[in-house]
């Protein structure tokens, strides 16, 4: 760890951010609309936190009110522990790498970089060193007198980096950092800003619209759709376990069926979904007559001959093919017009014709009941 | 090559009109007076063209120093106050005004519709000794004698100020409003007070507008006339009543003309050198 931005170790239980029944209105009246409703979530110290959903979902909003750039409407905000709800951006100690940067045009890159212990009256000598050394962190050192208009968009970004972690905050915003990215740069970053983050140990909360990135990034994701939080929890349990609708389908490909139950006999129901009755354990609430929604990933389906037991299958006939190097995905139109797509690996069976009658099937634990 | 030449009469003819009118408007009275400069009085007021450099001689001598040392500290003194005054109401309509700032910049333009010598005088009219204010001020008790406003070196910088203060809020404006608001954000982030926010990010930010408006007062500020007169009573002699008064008062018009150069040269050599600064600074900011 560089003596630069030390932070005092991570204590996992504790927590960084307690947002507790944040609303943000905007509009008046008839027309009041909520950017972020009824948000209840801890962010514990040290965590590499997301928030994942499409664009006006909120997640921009909540981490402006985390920096203090917008206030709630109703609802408190701690910060380690200490209630900051009303308290201005340059009190709080958290800061932000901007989606743009943000960078200063008219001072370079030290000066940006040293920016903020300047403001506070840190001597001279000592942001020189500290300068020096968040830079050095970053792999920058070579561009200390450079202007940040003279930078590639890759090494604005480690700047911007290097500038908010200079001062040591305990939580560290970013807001769509890699955006503006192209791919292979932004995968290059990730891995750096991750390896960053376990090395420091300071929380970094996290927005992005990408789900692969939140995917390979976090410790937690919290999901968000039209300002309210659809599910929280490690990427392994938001991609295989989904809570509802929305998650199943925004995090990865997801086939969703809509389905009825038809009959139950104790742990095992019976499923009336696009024409085809499913025999399905599950332990949900539900009674004969409910409506539910079955989630299948694609690479959970495969074709058989045949009547193979113990398994879910879906017959009808091949709609399109596409082929994506590895895989194809194959779509299967179902009786009542529902479209099923499976991708399945190349090689292992000769391309099926489209039209021709073929049944997908898949283990019933493959499938994920929802509700709502 | 034949189609080059082409271009260059379609663009010619294009840019005659423009052309034209700088040329009959711009260039030849320029011209006229510096051939009226170099020309010699004659006994009944008027000029006998030749090659003298007698007017200049005149010039150069002690007595019409003070006068461009006068008309100098005018124009540096008013474009202090433009500033003072212009940039926060160009700060407030930018970054503070919202939905009305364009309201507000059309009520600063608006007078500026209606003749200049029609709004001086209403300043006279306001500042008069038994004008507006004073009758207000002693209709309200607030003093037994009428105050002493027209005549006074206060009135003349009102008047500059009034004259000026749209051709320095523009540029500034224009500044402050092209300012990435999220390099606020930022500073504000990165534990900045507001007031450390603007000196160390808006203020900078904001210096080219500020170059421009320096320029855009300081220079038409050297050659005003009518404001000093009206307001001032034109007890201080400035470069712009020296040249009325040796045209009209002296009939010495080639000692006129003689003065409208100099301070034709003075303009454009602050210009030029202004510019250069200019170019330079922007230069080391990228």
């Amino acid at each position: 760890m560089p003596p630069d931005i030390t932070t005092e170790p991570a204590g996992v239980s504790r927590a960084a951010i307690e947002l507790i029944d944040i609303r943000k209105a905007f509009g008046t009246g008839a027309e009041t609309a909520y950017a972020v409703d009824r948000l209840n979530l801890t962010i514990k110290a040290g965590e590499f936190f997301t928030f994942l959903g499409p664009s006006g979902c909120g997640k921009t909003t909540t981490l402006r009110m985390i920096a203090g750039f917008e206030e709630p409407t109703s609802g408190r905000l701690l910060l380690d522990g200490r209630d900051v709800t009303g308290v201005p951006a340059h009190q709080r100690n958290v800061n932000t790498v901007f989606q743009s940067y943000a960078l200063f045009p008219h001072l370079n890159v030290g000066e940006n970089v040293g920016f903020g212990l300047s403001v506070k009256g840190v001597a001279k000598d000592e942001i020189r060193d500290r300068v020096k050394a968040a830079l050095d962190s970053v792999h920058m050192t070579h561009a200390i007198d450079r202007k940040p208009s003279a930078l590639s968009g890759g090494q604005q970004q480690r700047i911007a980096l290097a500038r908010a972690l200079i001062n040591r905050p305990s939580v560290l915003l970013l807001d769509e950092p890699f955006g503006a990215l192209d791919l292979k740069l932004r995968r290059e970053m990730q891995m750096e800003v991750k390896e960053m983050q376990r090395r420091l140990g300071i929380t970094f909360i996290f927005v992005t619209h990408d789900q692969e990135e939140a995917l390979t990034m976090s410790d937690r994701i919290a999901v968000m759709n039209n300002g309210v939080v659809q599910q929280v929890g490690g990427p392994v349990e938001i991609y295989e376990r989904p809570a509802n609708r929305f998650t199943a389908g925004f995090i990865g490909d997801m086939n969703l069926i809509e389905a009825r139950i038809t009959a139950r006999n104790g742990d095992q129901f019976t499923l009336e979904a696009a024409g085809s009755r499913i025999d399905f354990p599950c332990t949900l609430p539900l009674q004969p007559g409910d409506a539910c929604i079955l989630a299948i990933r694609p690479e959970a389906l495969h074709f058989v001959e045949g009547e193979a037991g113990g398994s879910v299958r879906f017959s009808g006939a091949l709609g399109e093919a596409v082929y994506i190097g590895t895989d194809t995905v194959y779509a299967l139109v179902l009786a009542d017009g529902t479209r099923l797509h499976a991708r399945v690996r190349n090689g292992d069976r000769p391309m099926p014709q489209a039209g021709a009658p073929a049944t997908l099937a898949c283990a019933p634990s493959a499938i994920r009941l929802l509700t709502q | 090559m034949i189609a080059a030449r082409r271009g260059n009469l379609v663009t010619l003819a294009l840019l005659a009109p423009s052309l034209l009118s700088a040329i009959l408007l711009l260039v030849i009275p320029i011209l006229i007076v510096i051939a009226f400069s170099f020309a010699e009085q004659d006994t009944y007021g008027g000029a006998k063209f030749g090659f003298t450099l007698a007017s200049y001689r005149e010039l150069f001598q002690a007595i019409y120093l003070p006068i461009f040392l006068n008309s100098l500290q005018l124009a540096a003194v008013s474009t202090i106050v433009c500033l003072l005054v212009g940039y926060p109401i160009a700060y407030f309509i930018a970054l503070r005004a919202g939905r009305h700032a364009g309201l507000l910049l059309a009520l600063l333009l608006i007078p500026f519709w209606i003749d200049f010598i029609v709004r001086m005088s209403a300043w006279m009219v306001l500042l008069g000794r038994n004008g507006t204010i004073n009758s207000a001020l002693l209709g309200l008790g607030f003093i037994e004698q009428p105050i002493r406003m027209i005549g006074t070196y206060p009135a003349v910088l009102v008047g500059m100020l009034y004259a000026f203060l749209p051709t320095t809020v523009l540029p500034i404006h224009a500044a402050l409003n092209g300012l990435d608001k999220r390099l606020l954000e930022a500073a504000d982030d990165l534990g900045a007070t507001p007031l450390q926010s603007f000196w160390r990010v808006t203020f900078p930010l904001s210096l080219p507008g500020v170059m421009a408006a320096i320029l855009f007062v300081f220079v038409p500020a050297m050659g005003v006339y009518a404001i000093p007169v009206l307001l001032g009573g034109g007890k201080s002699i400035i470069l712009g009543n020296l040249i009325v008064q040796l045209f009209l008062d002296f009939r010495n018009m080639p000692l006129g003309a003689a003065v409208s150069v100099v301070l034709l040269v003075i303009s454009s050599g602050i210009i030029v050198c202004y510019m250069r600064v200019l170019r330079s600074v922007e230069e080391a900011r990228t």
